[in-house]
């Protein structure tokens, strides 16, 4: 077969088969990429369920230390709370991979914007339902967990979609520790190959349709929590 | 030893990195805001080839890494053309580019807020399609859009952070800096995320109340 | 029994239960007619403790419902059946019956699906206990919300305008369940619009007025023309009642 080239003058080559003998060390950033994120995803959503269930506890002090850490982990530039842990950590005598800091830290961030998320999923629940439960003796534990998280799970998986495609956007930057992840991964191949654009042309597409991918199963997802409220094949 | 502490100098070089960041920020949003809109004009006359082509093109700016954005223009672009860019003309291509995009989809939705029926009946007014844009969509597209937009701006100020990575020295490579010299980088990330916090919560603030003002202002006009 | 003794609740100035004193013994039907806005859900609300007493006292069986520790045996002695259903919406029909008897009277999987087929099947919903709620209509979704309240073996069932979210077939099929309960003996506190069906099934008719008791007859006295209709304010409603 003939190398998918595209001649732009003489000068100008756009060849993206040289990349074939780095794409088995490239799945490897992408599988580190996918493990970071399967595992932020877990942090994020039980951080994101406990600190909601914080801001809207009858608490003011909790619901107001809850609100404080969204508000700041919401603004202020993943990268910098990045260099934070990474190297405000060992400061402390905390000795973490970059890995697990990586994970750490996008759990943290992603906990804060899926907490807000999950807070509104929350809040839109009918409080009929919760008095329901209320009085029929449910415990507070038991009505968060039986019937508070589900229903603000169903209700929101789609927004908490969206900020699982940031996080998975946002774990490229793990890369600037030192984490060969899929950009990392892809940054040695570009200096090894001399060939940046190819490298970084096709990297932007597999993002993209990486999320194209994760946006599909969270529409299915969300379909499936809410099957109830489509028709029943009867 | 000398060199571990901090200086009163410090405060000069983390002013000087915050106006590097506001510059390239500010710019960047006027340059977004300016392509996106003329995209979603593009796609509001249904250019053929262009308008697919944009909807395409901004598809894969908002669900790609900004980081890898900037590496394409600032290691792929010299290697493919044969030119040099400067982290500084890299920082501006694709800040731009990638606010566009989401500019883009913020004036589309916006102008499909409005609603067909209100562009078809002042059609039937013999208003050119022009006219129609320029004097019933674009008020209250602005005025839909105010919102998304503070959102939008306050999330790309925090991605103009990732310029540092190219070598641009804006308030997180100050940060950097002072992290190597001083070694003391709970200290010198807290101040970095603080001015970084405030910046945004001021963004913030700005589009606040210049939403209010258009509230007013609309209801004012009535209709 | 539910002894309500002086209870008062106010919303902000406004005096919505104003004194209220009651009693509803074991095996009774009472019904509490009222106009809208005179206090009948505030006062089941008071029952089964969704609301604060700002005075007086209410308790089921002795367990006082203003008292954190004995408010837990108020409520599984009583059991509510809600307007507008407040089913789980996530929850199939069977889960919805189930869950409490699960979580609260620890009772097996096995066994509470057991009662909540057979309280289901008695309802004429045997077919549907794998259906959400946003899959039944507005009827069955009572049937199930009654179910709900009834596989907690409750000794008082309160009931607060359990069909006036439903169109006049539903509600014959839901007041026909509440029709049988009655027979078997199941204390009601009923709280309600469908005057004819409360005379059928009442034991006492209670009338509020502006969160007070002014009316407190066996059914009966209460529809007789010497008894409660002599009360223009009683004989008005029920005219008035009757034209809707
Ligand atoms: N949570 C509340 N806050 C403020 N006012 C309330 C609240 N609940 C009820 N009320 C008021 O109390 C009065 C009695 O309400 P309610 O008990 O629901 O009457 P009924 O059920 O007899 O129609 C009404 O005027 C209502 O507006
Ligand atoms: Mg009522």
């Amino acid at each position: 077969m003939k190398p998918v080239s595209l001649l732009l003058g003489s000068r100008l080559t756009f060849d993206v088969t040289i990349l074939a003998p780095h794409v088995p060390f490239l799945l490897k950033g992408a599988l580190l990429t996918a493990e970071a994120c399967g595992l932020a995803l877990v942090g994020s959503l039980a951080i994101g369920f406990l600190v909601a269930a914080l801001r809207t506890s009858s608490s003011p002090l909790l619901s107001r230390a809850a609100f404080v850490y969204v508000d700041l982990f919401r603004n202020i530039p993943f990268i910098v709370q990045l260099f934070f842990f990474f190297y405000g950590l060992p400061e402390i005598g905390i000795y973490i991979d970059a890995f697990s800091t990586g994970v750490i830290a996008l759990s943290i961030a992603g906990g804060a914007f899926s907490s807000d998320v999950i807070r509104s999923g929350i809040l839109a629940i009918d409080p009929g339902i919760l008095e329901a439960a209320e009085v029929s003796g449910l415990s507070k534990p038991v009505i968060f967990r039986k019937i508070v998280m589900p229903i603000a799970l169903r209700t929101s998986i789609r927004p908490l979609g969206s900020v699982f495609i940031n996080l998975i956007l946002t774990s490229s930057i793990l890369s600037t520790i030192t984490l060969n992840e899929l950009t990392g991964s892809a940054k040695i191949v570009a200096s090894d190959t001399f060939r940046p654009f190819e490298v970084y042309a096709v990297l932007l597409v597999v993002y993209a349709s990486l999320t194209y991918l994760v946006s599909l199963a969270i529409s299915a997802l969300h379909r499936h929590l809410n099957r109830d409220r489509m028709p029943e094949v009867a | 030893m000398r060199y571990t502490s901090f200086t009163s100098y410090d405060v000069v070089l983390l002013a000087q990195g915050l106006g590097v960041s506001l510059a390239l920020f500010l710019t960047t949003t006027v340059i977004g805001l300016l392509l996106g809109t003329i995209w979603a004009v593009i796609r509001f006359y249904r250019v053929p080839v262009l308008s697919p082509l944009i909807a395409v093109l901004a598809e894969l700016l908002k669900n790609s890494p900004v980081l890898v954005q900037l590496f394409l223009v600032f290691f792929g672009l010299p290697a493919l053309l044969k030119i040099n860019v400067t982290p500084v003309e890299a920082a501006l291509i694709t800040l731009s580019g990638n606010t566009a995009a989401f500019i883009y989809v913020i004036a589309v939705s916006a102008i499909e807020s409005i609603g067909r029926d209100q562009i078809e009946s002042a059609r039937v007014f013999g208003l050119s399609r022009w006219q129609v844009l320029r004097h019933i969509i674009a008020p209250q597209a602005m005025a839909f859009a105010i919102g998304p937009l503070t959102g939008l701006l306050v999330n790309q100020l925090q991605v103009t952070s990732l310029i540092s990575v190219i070598g641009v020295v804006d308030l997180t490579k100050i940060g950097n800096i002072l992290n190597l010299r001083t070694l003391k980088p709970f200290i010198v990330w807290t101040i970095v995320g603080a001015l970084y916090y405030a910046t945004a919560k001021l963004v913030a603030f700005g589009g606040a109340t210049l939403e209010k003002r258009l509230r007013a202002h609309s209801a004012w006009k009535g209709l | 029994m539910i002894r309500a003794r002086g209870v008062r609740k106010s919303f902000g100035s406004a005096a919505v239960l104003d004194g209220i004193d009651l009693d509803v013994h074991g095996s009774e039907v009472v019904s509490i007619l009222g106009s809208s806005g005179s206090g009948k859900s505030t006062l089941i609300r008071c029952m089964n403790g969704l609301e604060k007493l700002d005075a007086g006292s209410i308790t089921i069986d002795d367990f006082d419902v203003s008292l954190p520790k004995d408010l837990a045996e108020a409520r599984k002695r009583s059991a509510t059946v809600f307007q507008l259903f407040n089913l789980y919406p996530h929850m199939t029909a069977l889960q919805n019956v189930t869950l409490a008897p699960i979580q609260v009277l620890k009772r097996s999987r096995a066994e509470a699906e057991a009662t909540a087929r057979s309280l289901l099947d008695s309802v004429g919903l045997g077919a549907r206990a794998d259906a959400y709620p946003a899959q039944l209509s507005g009827g069955q979704r009572q049937r199930v919300g009654i179910c709900r309240a009834l596989a907690m073996n409750p000794r008082y069932l309160l009931l607060d305008e359990i069909t006036s979210a439903l169109d006049p077939e539903m509600t014959a099929e839901v007041l026909s369940i509440l029709a049988q309960l009655a027979k078997t003996g199941t204390t009601m506190v009923f709280v309600t619009h469908e005057i004819e069906f409360a005379r059928t099934i009442s034991s006492r008719i209670v009338f509020l007025d502006k969160g007070q008791l002014v009316v407190d007859l066996p059914t009966e006295e209460f529809f007789a023309a010497e008894g409660g209709m002599a009360r223009p304010r009683i004989s008005q409603f029920l005219s008035k009642m009757r034209k809707d």
